[in-house]
């Protein structure tokens, strides 16, 4: 469904991404582990049209995309849920989750979606008519993943879900991943919790520098002594 | 900086150091072309040439010296002409009921505007760009209300003419060359005032506190005295300026004395020649005045709003094709060719000055927070975190995302203030807390920060120098400083490359180089690994160990697990704000709470833990 | 006693006129983020153009409200579209000198064209006086401060119940979490810029039976208006309402009680107060163009 060939990426004059080829089939759910500034974010980015590559291509449903501009890419049912959950602060949740359907060829068929989002989160529709920026941390998450899920995504990305949450909310938050992985949704995950991620993808990569340094299933990836050390800290 | 202004100043040695600066091609090529300001019109014997070029060293004057707030500190002022109107009518009313001479009055009225810039810029330099541009208009019109409500001072609207003393004494000539020579030496002056700025510490700094204000403070700059030194110099220039030219035009009035539209031309001319570089102003001077003067004396009347539409027009194109001007666009490469002329020579480097001696017992108290409470809002952020830094030793604090380890940092650095507790510095048996980031500096406390803030105009060894001169205010001292760290983080092969164009990993070693340079005893280090490769990685640590063995105690936040069990002789593990383990690295990492927080209880079990 | 009821009544009328203009600029720096110092030159445009239907065309000055409003949008969505689009990454002292710029070109280009003189349009059915219980504003005033609550009211309607307006405020609030909405964040600034642009033109429109025009008229509301806007805190729309209402009343009274010449020197005194102490304004970041 989504094939990076050779991308390469950043901002300014600084480079950020540097040959960086990966694929994601249609149902499957596949990570991405780094560190702290190893690309992850940027990679995201450049996928969703927020950051031109420089070089490389890429490609989802066999058609090309880079460079293209990010309302574009959102067209396609090309869905991120971006770094620490970006809402419209001074917006209800309400309107928060709406403008995930924004999006024309969203539109269609959104009161109905709107139910079946506040099914996976009941909390969400508690606090349907607060502000978004008075929420928690977890709360939001589940909001801005919500406004994800609005847009109809085929292929839904999440950015480091988990930042920021305690570690009760992170259990929480890798279950709801699970249920819309099992929902049949495409999803790429991007995180820093090696360990959780890990656990719930079925193949996984790991970014270092700006580069693709590993590749395999998410459980090889868990055995494997070198993420054991740097990423698992043992 | 611009590569024109960084190899224009010449690096001074020793003491004899300014007058072998004459010999570089570009100082002679420069003061060459100047004095075609007084040839020119000296051999064509037209009053009107000569008149030009009196309006022509006038305005230099008055954009070079706007240029040191807003180019050098990037206060875009549209209010300078205040500081113009001040030093003429001071100096005119001092010559009406005093009788004084002009050339006492004019440092009177020099004088007179420095308070009043001191006044403003104290409370203003805080506001943002757009938000400073209005309240400089703002009082500008507020003076030059008060100039016309204020008319039996003045003379309001109706004017008040200069007494018309003839002589060298009272500046009034008939010989209309002499005006020239005297507005040809204010302009000299303030191209040397500002050459010298910028070629000094204070340039640099004005230029670190322009890009990054954080950054700067970190370094031991205090943003808001820098800005007022620039502040009261370039109301002086400004002030001196406007009481020659009130002896030359012999009629002031409000209107024209406090005018915003010739507050934005004098700004304009700056930003056509090349924002923040020397002889910017004066080349867009040059360049613009002349062709106006030329179109007014032609079209007459019937150009009423010609040149202002023309000067708004040519504005508008630049800010849209040459941002820079024309020396950030041409002066790098005009410079390459001046240099190629006799004398233009690289000097050799200088050596260094010995490091600074740190002495003290190990194991003795460095820092000491009591009691640290951090509220934003309803967030606690820092929840009742007591510490104490020992010398000697490598501190590792370690902690989920999103835990206040930064928060932490800001606080035992300067730049959060703390709602209640306490931050002190130890030094021998005193203890002290200072009171802004900058003063944590200059006591010893040097930071980085989690995302790195380079002052990317800069080159390598500039943005290491803006750190070393806390210590050594001498140029080419702070110049030798910064080329020895730049070998010690292994930077000196790149050290003339602009901040900018480095990639990540080398702008974290800059980061670590330039906190460096300010000779700290404590080093506060956040997230120096992040997003490095295990090579660099493995090189920053025995960077780190190679510090802590010359002497300084550091503080490093941490996600890279593996470097920071090796670095650390102690691990502070932070979550929601609390401290919540303490002591040897291996307890603290088999510590349960630890654990739960930070790697997972899943993990845990995992395991086997 | 009477006196002070009138002067309070003629500052909610001069206060209703600056909030019309106010509002632009809220709108263009609460979504745009550029501070506008060309705004006074658009209120100038749409004066000018008034004055030529009225005495070409001899259309009454709220007939031509409409044209004169679609023509300042126009204006607004092209500035934004061909100057400030291109400028949005680079740093904000360019910004500041290209609608300086504008600023200065456009006052000189109307100096070149009509000259120093004060046009002057006459329409009397804007000059009639009108009593209010005794005390007496003019007709033209009272239609002014009826749009200005129209306006206000209408465009809180627009930015809560519309996609459109959501969106607007989307951008607004957090421009990156737009983009992955799907929202053409280059449209709605356009959009944005050609409404606060708009609004001007509506008071220029409803402004010129009152005023004379000449090249300066600008210059000599904006700067009362950037008064306003930062006051009323510089985000919100409801603040720039308010704020205008507070300059109004302060502008009158000062007026008479300190010296007319003076009351300029009054609120810029409170602008330069407000920039220092409380640079978020009197309403902090309320609603309105979030």
């Amino acid at each position: 469904m989504l094939k990076v060939s050779e991308l390469t990426a950043g901002y300014g004059r600084t480079t950020i991404l540097q040959n960086v080829s990966i694929e994601i089939g249609k149902g499957e759910v596949v990570t991405i582990i780094g560190a702290n500034g190893a690309g992850k974010t940027t990679l995201l980015r450049a996928i969703s049209g927020l950051v031109k590559p420089s070089a490389g291509s890429i490609e989802f449903d066999g058609e090309e995309i880079a460079g293209a501009s990010p309302a574009d890419i959102v067209g396609r049912g090309l869905i991120m849920v971006p770094e620490a959950r970006q809402l419209f602060p001074v917006m209800t949740v309400r309107d928060n989750v709406m403008m995930g359907c924004y999006h024309a060829n969203a539109r269609e068929g959104s009161a109905a979606r709107f139910e079946e989002v506040l099914e996976i989160f009941p909390r969400v529709r508690e606090r349907l008519d607060q502000l978004a920026g008075s929420l928690s941390g977890g709360e939001q998450q589940m909001v801005a993943i919500a406004r994800g899920l609005m847009a109809k995504p085929r292929l839904l990305m999440l950015d480091e879900p988990s930042l920021g949450l305690a570690p009760i909310i992170v259990q929480q938050m890798f279950g709801i991943v699970e249920r819309i992985c099992a929902m049949g949704t495409t999803v790429l995950l991007v995180e820093q919790k090696a360990f959780h991620a890990l656990k719930i993808a079925q193949r996984a990569y790991v970014i270092e520098n700006g580069r693709i340094a590993m590749e395999n299933t998410g459980v090889g990836l868990l055995a494997d002594p070198h993420i054991k050390t740097a990423y698992l800290g043992i | 900086m611009t590569a024109h202004s960084t190899t224009a100043a010449p690096v001074a040695l020793a003491k004899p150091s300014r007058l072998t600066a004459l010999t570089h091609p570009r100082v002679y090529v420069a003061l060459a072309l100047l004095s075609l300001l007084l040839i020119i019109p000296a051999l064509s014997h037209s009053p009107f040439v000569v008149h030009v070029f009196v309006t022509i060293c006038v305005f230099a004057g008055l954009s070079t010296a706007w240029n040191i707030v807003g180019g050098y500190a990037g206060q875009l002022s549209l209010g300078h002409m205040m500081f113009y109107g001040i030093g003429a009518y001071t100096t005119a009313l001092l010559i009406q009921h005093f009788g004084l001479t002009p050339w006492i009055g004019m440092w009177a009225g020099a004088a007179l505007s420095a308070v009043v810039a001191v006044c403003i810029g104290y409370p203003c330099f805080r506001l943002r760009g757009p938000f400073f541009s209005l309240a400089t208009i703002a009082f500008l019109e507020v003076v030059r209300l008060l100039a016309i409500h204020f008319h039996g001072v003045t003379g309001g609207s109706a004017g008040l003419i200069v007494p018309l003393k003839p002589g060298w004494a009272w500046m009034i000539f008939t010989e209309k060359f002499n005006y020239l020579i005297i507005a040809f030496g204010l302009l000299l002056l303030t191209l040397v005032v500002s050459w010298a700025i910028r070629n000094a510490r204070l340039g640099y700094y004005l230029t670190a506190v322009r890009e990054r204000e954080d950054a700067a403070s970190a370094a031991g700059i205090s943003p808001t005295e820098v800005k007022l030194k620039a502040v009261i110099v370039s109301a002086a220039l400004t002030s001196l300026i406007g009481s020659f030219h009130a002896m030359y035009t012999t009629f002031l009035e409000p209107a024209t004395m406090f005018s915003l539209a010739t507050s934005i031309e004098v700004a304009m001319f700056a930003l056509i020649g090349g924002l923040g570089t020397v002889v910017g102003p004066l080349l867009g001077t040059v360049l613009v005045v002349p062709i106006a003067e030329l179109a007014r004396g032609w079209l007459g009347s019937s150009a009423n709003g010609l040149h202002g539409f023309v000067y708004g027009t040519v504005l508008v194109l630049i800010t849209l094709t040459l941002p820079g001007g024309l020396v950030g666009t041409f002066g790098a490469t005009v410079g390459r060719w001046i240099d190629r002329l006799p004398g233009g020579k690289p000097r050799p480097e200088p050596e260094a000055p010995a490091l600074r001696q740190i002495t003290g017992l190990a194991g003795e108290t460095m820092l000491e927070t009591k009691n640290l409470v951090m509220r934003f809002g309803g967030l606690v952020a820092t929840d009742n975190v007591s510490m104490v830094l020992k010398r000697g030793e490598i501190l590792g604090i370690i902690g989920p995302n999103g835990a206040g380890k930064t928060t932490l940092f800001n606080q035992i650095s300067g730049f959060l203030k703390p709602s209640s507790g306490s931050v002190a510095v130890v030094s021998g048996a005193k203890e002290t807390t200072p009171a802004s980031a900058d003063a944590f500096a200059r006591a010893g406390v040097g930071r980085t920060f989690q995302i790195v803030q380079p002052f990317g105009k800069l080159t390598v060894i500039e943005n290491i120098m803006i750190g070393a001169f806390m210590r050594h205010p001498d140029v080419a001292s702070a110049r030798a400083v910064a080329l020895r760290v730049s070998s010690l983080v292994g930077l000196h092969h790149v050290r003339e490359v602009e901040a900018r164009n480095l990639p990540i990993g080398d702008l974290k070693r800059l980061e670590v180089a330039r906190t460096l340079a300010t000779e700290p005893e404590i080093l506060l280090l956040d997230e120096v690994m992040a997003g490095q490769s295990q090579a660099d990685t493995q090189k920053m640590v025995e960077l780190i160990r190679a510090v802590r063995d010359s002497g300084v105690t550091v503080i490093a936040i941490e996600h890279n697990m593996q470097a920071i069990m090796s670095l650390s002789d102690r691990i502070i593990v932070i979550d929601s704000g609390k401290v919540i383990a303490e002591g040897d690295p291996q307890a603290v990492v088999r510590d349960r709470r630890v654990i739960e927080a930070y790697l997972g209880e899943d993990f845990a079990n995992a395991q086997g833990l | 006693m009477d006196v002070l009821v009138q002067l309070l009544l003629n500052g909610i009328m001069l206060g209703s006129m600056y909030a019309i203009i106010a509002v632009g600029l809220t709108l263009i720096f609460g979504i745009v983020r550029v501070v506008n110092f060309a705004h006074g030159e658009f209120l100038m445009i749409g004066m000018y153009a008034t004055y030529l239907l009225a005495t070409k065309l001899g259309w009454h000055p709220y007939v031509s409200a409409v044209p004169i409003t679609l023509l300042l949008f126009c204006v607004g969505a092209l500035v934004q579209r061909f100057i400030i689009q291109k400028l949005l990454g680079a740093d904000e002292h360019i910004q500041i000198f290209a609608t300086v710029g504008l600023s200065t070109a456009l006052v000189n280009l109307a100096l070149m064209i009509f000259g120093a003189d004060l046009y002057s349009v006459a329409a009397p059915s804007a000059r009639q006086s009108v009593s209010l219980g005794g005390y007496t504003v003019l007709s033209g005033q009272l239609v002014i401060l009826a749009c200005a609550f129209a306006l206000v009211a209408g465009l809180h309607l627009f930015m809560q119940k519309t996609p459109l307006g959501r969106a607007i405020r989307a951008t607004a609030q957090n421009r990156n979490a737009a983009l992955l909405m799907g929202v053409r964040v280059d449209r709605i600034y356009i959009i944005s810029f050609g409404l606060g642009a708009a609004c001007v033109g509506l008071a220029s429109a409803l402004v010129t039976p009152l005023f004379p025009v000449t090249p300066t008229i600008g210059s000599y509301f904006v700067l009362t208006a950037f008064v306003v806007v930062v006051l009323g805190g510089m985000r919100s729309m409801y603040g720039a309402f308010m704020g205008a209402m507070i300059i109004g009343i302060v502008d009158s009274l000062s007026g008479y009680y300190i010296a007319p010449d003076l009351k300029e020197v009054v609120y810029f005194a409170i602008f330069i107060l407000i920039l220092i102490f409380k640079p978020t304004g009197l309403f902090g970041f309320g609603r309105g163009t979030e």
